[in-house]
């Protein structure tokens, strides 16, 4: 029905950050509505149907096109059925993006890494001493909140600082929490993202297991893995349970005067809304509440943001299967940045600040990209700002 | 006035609207596959209804993204549904006043009191299109968006907009001419065209009828033809709308456009 919705006004095209890098008509909504609609009543041609193709997978269904259709058409849902549907009917994903849907089915995260390693940050962190206290696994203690970490934040050296301190952020407020250590599973979101078939199989096993253990409300500090748990989820997961993303979770804390920053972090950042969080699930307040609660913090927002924040690139599986579409995306978000004067962008993605940082480097800008929990940790604990964090852990690997 | 062609207008009437009817099930049978779950009613809860009728009848969507285009889709809109409005209703009460249950109700609108109201009514709301039409064409081929689809269909609907309301001022302006009433200077448009302005007086009769069989015939085929143009998306765009929302607000991301809070500049 929404096929034939399309009143091919191509607004989506206008705002598509995609199709301002790739300038074709089969990159928008409208052009892939369009070859959709042409499959399902008379079938594309050979060199039409690889058209296609290649502008359905070049796309991170960061959903840009869906919050300026007047029609309101669910694209990026649009693609991801279609993605699922073409592998049912046998054609299949790209290369790369392949074997990173079969580490995540075959090793229950998307590195490849054994499972084992997963909660490592955690024992690392408090042999460091960068925790107040150690973070207590759920089977051992069944706290009333669960921190979800999710694959990056666990498995990627680069990206660890963020699980570190946002269970160091979660001491600080006083919460109670646990994790589930190697039993934390991959969100399988991606499996959606990218299309393929065993997402509701793998969902239903991961909403079992929380159901099983008998968590009642659960943190996540990635948005990927949040728009997963929160959205993905959403009919198989009971409503008693709650999903939080971190940065609404801190926000709480924050106004309820549990968590209150306190020293002041002179410095200018402007501030990228993650497709997930943001235009997926709504979630534009809470993150930029949390930075105007830092003292010394000036936030300047860039020329796009709220619902019309420009995508890096990272999401859909684009960055694996175009990685040169994404570099000049998230370039183009460095630039919106740099406009701005600001010093620094923060954002609340471990996935988007690794988006950004190819970016900046594409662009050779000095600006920094930040989590916006290394914002909050340097206002209320700076002991466990990220260079203490990598120092720590480095010195540790080495012995 | 010459004798117009009712009878056969009226089979070419129900012939479109068959085929319509014909096309939009085979349409149905196709979309209600491709739907995960029935749609239950106690869906459309409050915040979904509200969505619905601020995009519906206020395109507020359009509205943030450029006022422009949000002026030039309002006047087809509310030109188009106005006066499809007008001619239903004055079916339908054609149809009732043929077995005495109109009320009076036809009488009243076709040559009584309320006569004036529906050239007011005709007049406004085909001003209306013909001003939307007009824009869009001109935004079309003058103004040139980035964005505007290259489809030879799109800008041949407008065409055939624009040229029916044209033909329905010229209509009205011919019967004006030949059946002079008191209450015509209420069609403020049709009056425009009256033939008397440009000298012409003799033959109107058979331009009359030829008037009438262009606008008449073109406003049936428009039945068939909206299966297979843009304008099939003025039936599917509330449905979506209402579906996308709902499914939306069950989740509970909901996307409601804060265009105060969140400026859209590309």
């Amino acid at each position: 029905m929404e096929m034939e919705a399309c009143a091919r006004c191509g607004e989506c095209l206008a705002w598509c950050p995609v199709y301002a890098q790739d300038p074709r008509e089969s990159i928008c909504s409208r052009g892939k509505l369009g070859s959709l609609k042409r499959i399902v009543t008379s079938g594309l041609n050979g060199e039409d149907m690889k058209e296609f193709l290649e502008g359905l997978y070049e796309c991170s269904a960061c959903g840009q096109c869906h919050i300026v259709c007047p029609v309101r058409i669910n694209t990026h849902e649009l693609w991801e059925q279609a993605r699922e549907s073409l592998v049912k009917a046998g054609i299949s994903q790209p290369e790369e993006q392949i074997k990173h849907l079969t580490a995540i089915r075959e090793c229950n995260n998307s590195f490849a890494k054994p499972q084992t390693e997963r909660g490592l940050w955690a024992e690392t962190a408090w042999r460091a001493g960068l925790l107040k206290e150690p973070v207590r696994l759920w089977k051992e203690y069944q706290a009333p909140v669960l921190y979800f970490a999710g694959c990056t934040a666990s498995f990627d050296p680069a990206m660890q600082a963020v699980a570190v301190q946002s269970a160091r952020l979660l001491q600080e407020a006083g919460v109670d929490f646990s994790i589930l250590g190697p039993d934390e599973p991959c969100c399988a979101s991606k499996l959606r993202r990218m299309g393929d078939p065993g997402f509701a199989d793998a969902a239903q096993q991961r909403a079992d297991l929380f159901l099983r253990s008998g968590i009642g409300r659960i943190i996540v500090s990635c948005a990927g893995c949040f728009k997963g748990l929160h959205s993905d989820y959403a009919g198989i997961l009971p409503a008693s349970l709650e999903v939080l993303h971190l940065t609404e979770y801190l926000d709480r804390l924050i106004r309820e005067g549990n968590l209150t920053p306190t020293r002041n972090v002179s410095m200018k950042v402007t501030y990228h809304d993650p497709c997930h969080l943001g235009r997926h699930n709504q979630i534009y307040r809470e993150p930029r509440n949390i930075l105007h609660a830092i003292p010394g913090l000036s936030l300047i927002e860039m020329r796009r943001h709220g619902p019309f924040s420009l995508c890096c690139g990272m999401g859909g599986g684009l960055k694996l299967a175009k990685p040169e579409i994404q570099k000049k995306m998230s370039a183009a978000r460095i630039r919106q940045a740099e406009e701005t004067g600001a010093e620094a962008i923060v954002t609340p993605c471990q996935t988007c600040q690794m988006g950004l940082m190819t970016g900046t480097e594409a662009t050779s800008s000095g600006l920094k990209v930040y989590h916006i929990t290394e914002m909050l940790i340097r206002s209320v604990c700076p002991e466990a700002d990220r260079a203490h964090i990598e120092k720590a852990f480095t010195e540790i690997e080495t012995g | 006035m010459h004798p117009r062609p009712w009878i056969l207008f009226w089979f070419f009437v129900i012939c479109c609207h068959l085929y319509l009817d014909y096309s939009l099930y085979r349409r149905w049978k196709g979309w209600i596959r491709g739907m995960k779950t029935g749609f239950a009613m106690s869906r459309l809860k409050m915040p979904v209804v509200r969505i619905w009728l601020y995009e519906v009848f206020l395109q507020r969507q359009l509205f943030s993204l450029s006022v422009m285009r949000w002026l030039i889709h309002q006047c087809i809109f509310w030109g188009f549904i106005s006066l499809t409005f007008l001619s239903l209703t004055k079916f339908i009460l054609l149809l009732l006043s043929r077995i005495s249950l109109d009320a009076g109700l036809h009488d009243f609108f076709s040559w009584g009191a309320g006569y004036p109201f529906t050239k007011l009514w005709g007049d406004f709301f085909g001003l209306i299109l013909f001003a939307g039409c007009a824009g869009a064409l001109a935004r079309r081929f003058v103004l040139r968006p980035v964005e505007t689809a290259h489809d030879q269909t799109d800008t041949f609907l407008t065409v055939y907009l624009l040229l029916m309301t044209l033909s329905g001022f010229m209509l009205e302006s011919l019967r004006m001419a030949l059946s002079p009433s008191d209450l015509d200077n209420y069609a403020f448009i049709g009056g425009i065209f009256m033939p008397a302005r440009f000298g012409i007086v003799a033959g109107l009769g058979t331009w009359h009828a030829v008037t009438w069989i262009f606008h008449a015939f073109s406003g049936a085929a428009i039945l068939a033809y909206l299966p297979h143009s843009k304008l099939l998306h003025s039936l599917l765009a509330p449905l979506v709308i209402a579906l996308n929302a709902a499914e939306e607000e069950g989740r509970k991301d909901m996307y409601w456009p804060k265009t105060k809070q969140y400026r859209p500049i590309r």
